[in-house]
């Protein structure tokens, strides 16, 4: 196993130019990303970055295997993880919406999502007695071939939606891309990361 | 098939940890802590810190049991009732169980503890006793480790004198805890305190250092309990005499700990390897402590050292009842007895009486 100086989360797709883009313009040193078919770029003692599926920055993070992450809010908001936040970075802006049939105003007894944790606090707090169940991807499909009475899910400009001929009932959480900071390293690293943040803030600042 | 979140260890690695729990045993025992055994097994008590997150069973009577979750909780409710005046001091190690849902590296729901409570003092001069049998403690197991200290106290104070709502005290808190600052703005617009305060309570979660930070936050316009907790801890750590680090945007279960909290990190391994605090009047009136988690440590010293052989191979019974009173003695089952000493690099044969350098 390399050692790094520092290693840094990313999630691939949407977030991650942006990512990249602000963490190097507060002055963080990351590698190139010269091979688009590694998941791992960096060289021994410099600053490793790593390609990860969104869901799993905070598992990464919170464990300390990459001290810190760049993570839609969306994502931690249903992951339960114990880290630190510290940076809005105002990218990446959507929200996590509640999506039904046009018309549908009756009870929800299932409800399909990305966010199981999330929709299960939701149900939670609002009494409603319905199942939650977890898919992986086209969500808005559930609620079009009734699978679902309703989903949760993540909407940017709401296109999406329209086309599959849903509605937006909800907005539930506004989410951004967040700096997320493992708990030890955040003091251990704190020369690196104190000055990171602060750049990051004042960068961030709209 | 054993159920998630227990392990089962086998040599070396059982011995490493019978080892290390028996050096910090012997550590504690030498600074006057005595060791007190506690059942797995307690009622019920839904008002328990970790009552949700328990494992419960039924008793013959119908009552719900739960398995021991934490120390420090069962020993304040068990000794209670025994405990005279002046200072106790108290060791304690076992297994704990929680029903937890993830099991991880490091967080398992079967592990064990190895823990003390000071009860009875408290003060600079207690909290520094404390936080020096962590560092000893660290030391014992030859981790070279941080130890990180935080007032959850402090930032209870400037809550409580605030005057916000309790619900959103909470909503704060937790903003403070994940350093969540454009959360904690918003939070703050939301619900206007005075100017005073938002200063102090942005200031928080960046209030995390050396020696340094215990200066920033002192020219915070602070509310006089919060000022007293400070330079407690100010006096503690000029006793101690030990370098720390700080964070007073630390703010875990604030209305749980008194006084300060603390953990150790060591580098290259991800979660904190103890972690005590001062709880004076939560569960007795004057009691603080620590614990360190035994598999956590074992898995920061990894590689374990490889598993020495004995020092003889017995040839009989005999040999193996004289020479095991003074070294590790091994009995030989097989054909070739200096064969075998040579690939497993015994350095002595016995038979009888005799002993014999092998050939």
């Amino acid at each position: 196993m390399k050692r790094f100086r520092l290693t840094v989360a990313l999630p691939k797709g949407r977030i991650f130019q942006e990512a990249y883009e602000a963490l190097k313009r507060a002055g963080l040193p990351l590698p190139p990303v010269e091979n688009a078919r590694a998941l791992l770029h960096g060289e021994e003692g410099g600053v490793a970055l790593l390609e990860l599926r969104n869901k799993d920055v905070p598992v990464y993070v919170d464990l300390g295997i990459a001290e810190i992450g760049v993570v839609g809010k969306d994502v931690l908001l249903d992951s339960g993880r114990d880290l630190y936040e510290p940076v809005d970075l105002g990218f990446g802006a959507c929200r996590l919406s509640l999506i039904r049939r046009p018309g549908d105003t009756g009870p929800i007894r299932r409800i399909a999502t990305k966010y199981p944790n999330f929709t299960a606090r939701l149900l939670k707090e609002r009494g409603w007695a319905a199942d939650v169940v977890e898919l992986s991807g086209n969500i808005e499909l559930a609620a079009v071939t009734g699978l679902a009475d309703a989903v949760v899910d993540v909407v940017q400009t709401g296109a999406t939606l329209r086309a599959a001929g849903l509605v937006e009932v909800e907005v539930l959480a506004h989410s951004t891309a967040r700096l997320v900071v493992n708990r030890q390293a955040l003091k251990l690293k704190r020369d690196l990361l104190k000055p990171l943040i602060a750049r990051l803030r004042e960068l961030a600042q709209p | 098939m054993i159920p998630e979140g227990t392990r089962f260890l086998l040599p070396p690695e059982a011995r490493l940890k019978a080892e290390l729990q028996k050096r910090l045993q012997d550590l504690f025992l030498r600074h006057g802590y005595e060791p007190v055994e506690l059942p797995a097994l307690e009622a019920f008590d839904p008002a328990h810190p970790l009552a949700e997150r328990a494992f419960k069973l039924v008793d013959k009577t119908g009552e719900v049991l739960a398995l021991r979750s934490e120390f420090t909780t069962l020993l304040a409710k068990l000794l209670r009732p025994h405990l005279g005046k002046g200072v106790h001091r108290f060791q304690y190690a076992g297994a704990l169980w929680l029903r937890e849902a993830d099991a991880e590296l490091g967080r398992l729901r079967e592990y064990t503890q190895v823990g003390l409570e000071l009860i009875g003092a408290t003060g600079p001069l207690a909290d520094a006793e404390v936080l020096e049998l962590a560092f000893s403690a660290l030391e014992a197991l030859g981790l070279g480790g941080v130890v990180e200290v935080g007032l959850p106290s402090l930032v209870g104070e400037v809550l409580r004198a605030s005057g916000l709502s309790e619900s959103a005290q909470k909503e704060v808190q937790r903003a403070i805890h994940r350093k969540n600052l454009p959360e904690l703005k918003a939070l703050l617009a939301q619900n206007p305190v005075p100017e005073e305060v938002r200063q102090t309570l942005l200031a928080l979660p960046d209030l995390y250092g050396e020696r340094e930070v215990l200066k920033e936050a002192q020219t915070l316009p602070l509310p006089p309990k919060a000022r007293e907790a400070l330079s407690r801890l100010e006096r503690t750590l000029d006793l101690l005499e030990r370098p720390v680090l700080l964070d007073l945007g630390m703010a875990r279960r604030y209305e749980y700990y008194s006084g300060i909290f603390f953990r150790a990190y060591t580098p290259g391994f991800g979660l904190p390897l103890l972690g005590g605090g001062r709880y004076d009047g939560a569960l007795l009136p004057q009691a603080a402590g620590f614990a360190l988690g035994v598999e956590r440590v074992l898995e920061a010293l990894k590689p374990p050292p490889q598993e020495s052989p004995p020092e003889v191979l017995a040839l009989d019974l005999k040999a193996l009842r004289r020479f095991a009173r003074e070294r590790r003695v091994e009995l030989f089952h097989g054909e070739d007895p200096v064969a075998h000493a040579k690939a497993r690099g015994i350095p002595f044969l016995a038979e009888g009486e005799r002993i014999w350098e092998v050939p």
